[in-house]
C-alpha cells in the first residue's frame, strides 16, 4: 500500500473514531451536569434579583430538563466502577436538585 | 463635510456590523471555558479582517470592479467555481446560523419555540430587501446595531483584571483540553474572518460609487471601525469570563448566553442582549444573503444592484428571494441554532484559502490597481494570512471531530 493511501486511511480512521466511537468519557459528561447545575442556580439567583423573565427561566428550565433526561439514560455507558457511578448519581441529583429549586423560584 | 459623514459612517457600519451569531456563540464559548486565554485570537482575527477589507475597498475604489468580479476576469471561471462553491457553501450555512439566532433571541423575548420564528424572519428579511436599497440594509442594521456596546458596558462594569486581559492579547497555550482550545480558536476566527464580510464590503463600495478620492475613507472605516468591533467580541469573552467560568458553566444552549448580560447589568441587560442578538444576527442575514446573491451575480455576468428595482435586475432578486426562504427551512425543520454555528464557522475559517491566496496575485496586479498595489508590507501580512488560512483548511475538520463535542 502506498503512503498517501496509507496516510488517507489513518485520517478516516481517526475520524471515524472521533465521530462514533465510543462515548464521552464520565469527567466531560460531569462537567456537563455541572455546568447545567450551575446554570439553573445563576437563573435562580437572577430571577430573583428581578433581571430574566419567567418566560426566559422556563426556557432554561426545559433546557437543563433535556439535558438531565439524556444523561440520566446514558450516563450508565461512561461509568465504569461503582465510584464513576456514585459521582454521577451525585451529579444528577444535585442537577435535579437545581432544577426544582428554580422551578419553586418561577412558581412552575 | 460630506467625507467626514462617510468616514463616521463607515466606522459605525463596521462597529455595528462586526458583532452577529458567531462571534457572540464563540467568544462567550471561550470565554466561559478558557478565560481571558482566547482574546489573542480575536485580535488576530480583527486585524486579519482589518486588512482584507482595506484591500478588497482599495481593489473596488481604484478599479470600479468588486472582489468578485476581478477574481473571475483575471483567473478565468473554471478558477472562479471554486472560490464560487466554497464561498457559497459556507455562506449558506452562516445564513442558517443567523436567522437561528434572530429566531433564538424571539423565542426568549415571547418564549414561542424558534422553529415558528424561522420562516417570517426569513420573509421579513425578503421583504426589506426588495422593497429597500443599498443604504437601508447597510447602514439601517448597522445604526441599530450599536446597541452591541452593551457587551462592552457589561464587561467594564464587571471590572475586567487589565494586566490579565493584556497577556492574553498574546498567543499562550492551553493548560488543559487542548483540542478543545484549538477548535475553537478555528471557531473565532471563522467568525471574525467571514469571506462574506469582505465580499459585502467590495460589493458595497461598487454600490456606494467609491473612487480612488475614497481610499482614506476605506482605511479608516476598515481599520477603526474593526478594531472598535473586534473590541466588542472581546468584550463579549471578557464577560463570559468573569460571569460563566468562574461558576463551571459551558455554553451548550443559545439561552445559557443571555446570562452574560443579565448579571453585570440586571434586567436592562437581559433586554439589551435580546436586543442585540435580534439586530446583530438580522442585520447580517441582510448582508449574507445579499453577499451571496452579489457573488452568483458578478460570476455569471448578470445585471446587479440592490439600489434597482427587482425587476431590473431579475436574476439578482430572484437569487436573494430564493436564498433566504432556503435558509430557512433546517431552522423550521429544527436544526440546532449553537450546531450550526459552530460547525459553520469552522467550515468557514477551512474556506479561507480560496479567497486570500488569490488576493495576493491581484493586490500586485499594476493593471488593476497602477499606483496603488500593495507595499511589502501589506503583502507581507496577506502571505501570513494565506500561510494562516491553510494551516486552518488542513485542521479545521480533525478540530471539528475531536474538540467540537
Amino acid at each position: 500500500m502506498s503512503a498517501p493511501r496509507r496516510a488517507l486511511l489513518a485520517l478516516v480512521a481517526l475520524f471515524v473514531s472521533a465521530g462514533c466511537g465510543s462515548p464521552p468519557p464520565l469527567d466531560k459528561r460531569l462537567e456537563t451536569l455541572g455546568s447545567w447545575t450551575a446554570t439553573m442556580q445563576l437563573a435562580k439567583e437572577r430571577h430573583g434579583a428581578g433581571a430574566i423573565t419567567v418566560t426566559y427561566a422556563t426556557q432554561l428550565r426545559d433546557a437543563a430538563d433535556e439535558a438531565f433526561q439524556q444523561a440520566s439514560t446514558t450516563i450508565g455507558s461512561s461509568a465504569r466502577t461503582r465510584t464513576d457511578s456514585a459521582y454521577a448519581a451525585t451529579a444528577l441529583d444535585s442537577l435535579r436538585n437545581a432544577i426544582r429549586q428554580l422551578e419553586a423560584e418561577i412558581g412552575s | 463635510m460630506k467625507k467626514w459623514g462617510e468616514l463616521a459612517l463607515g466606522i459605525v457600519t463596521s462597529i455595528g456590523g462586526f458583532l452577529e451569531v458567531g462571534s457572540i456563540a464563540t467568544s462567550a464559548q471561550g470565554g466561559a471555558e478558557f478565560g481571558y486565554q482566547l482574546a489573542w485570537v480575536l485580535l488576530l482575527g480583527t486585524l486579519s479582517l482589518a486588512m482584507l477589507m482595506e484591500m478588497t475597498g482599495r481593489l473596488a475604489a481604484v478599479s470600479k470592479r468588486t472582489y468578485a468580479d476581478l477574481l473571475r476576469e483575471r483567473f478565468g471561471f473554471r478558477f472562479f467555481v471554486v472560490p464560487l462553491v466554497a464561498v457559497f457553501v459556507v455562506s449558506l450555512l452562516v445564513l442558517m446560523s443567523e436567522i437561528g439566532g434572530v429566531a433564538i433571541a424571539l423565542q426568549m423575548a415571547s418564549g414561542i419555540d424558534f422553529r415558528w420564528w424561522a420562516i417570517p424572519i426569513a420573509l421579513l428579511g425578503w421583504f426589506l430587501l426588495w422593497r429597500g436599497n443599498f443604504s437601508i440594509v447597510e447602514q439601517g442594521t448597522a445604526m441599530l446595531g450599536l446597541v452591541a456596546i452593551s457587551f462592552a458596558v457589561g464587561a467594564l462594569v464587571l471590572h475586567p483584571t487589565w494586566p490579565t486581559l493584556g497577556r492574553a492579547l498574546l498567543p499562550s497555550l492551553p493548560s488543559h483540553d487542548h483540542a478543545r482550545y484549538w477548535y475553537l480558536a478555528v471557531a473565532i476566527l471563522g467568525a471574525s474572518i467571514s469571506p462574506y464580510l469582505y465580499l459585502f464590503y467590495s460589493a458595497g463600495a461598487v454600490e456606494d460609487e467609491w473612487t480612488i478620492e475614497h481610499l482614506s475613507v476605506n482605511r479608516v472605516t476598515a481599520g477603526a471601525g474593526n478594531v472598535f468591533g473586534g473590541g466588542l467580541a472581546i468584550a463579549a469573552l471578557v464577560t463570559a469570563a468573569l460571569v460563566l467560568a468562574p461558576r463551571g458553566i459551558r455554553v451548550e444552549h443559545y439561552e445559557q448566553i443571555a446570562l452574560l448580560l443579565a448579571t453585570p447589568l440586571g434586567r436592562t441587560g437581559f433586554v439589551l442582549f435580546i436586543a442585540t442578538l435580534f439586530v446583530t444576527c438580522f442585520g447580517a442575514t441582510l448582508e449574507i444573503v445579499l453577499a451571496m446573491a452579489y457573488l452568483l451575480a458578478q460570476g455569471f455576468g448578470w445585471s446587479w444592484s440592490e439600489n434597482l428595482k427587482p425587476g431590473k435586475d431579475a436574476r439578482f432578486s430572484t437569487s436573494y428571494s430564493v436564498l433566504i426562504l432556503l435558509a430557512a427551512l433546517p431552522i423550521a425543520l429544527g436544526a440546532d441554532p449553537l450546531s450550526l454555528t459552530n460547525i459553520s464557522m469552522v467550515l468557514t475559517a477551512a474556506s479561507l484559502p480560496v479567497t486570500v491566496v488569490p488576493l495576493l496575485v491581484l493586490m500586485n496586479d499594476g493593471d488593476i490597481l497602477s499606483s496603488h498595489v500593495n507595499g511589502w508590507p501589506s503583502n507581507l501580512a496577506l502571505v501570513v494570512m494565506g500561510l494562516l488560512s491553510l494551516v486552518l483548511l488542513v485542521a479545521a475538520l480533525p478540530l471539528q471531530l475531536l474538540g467540537g463535542g
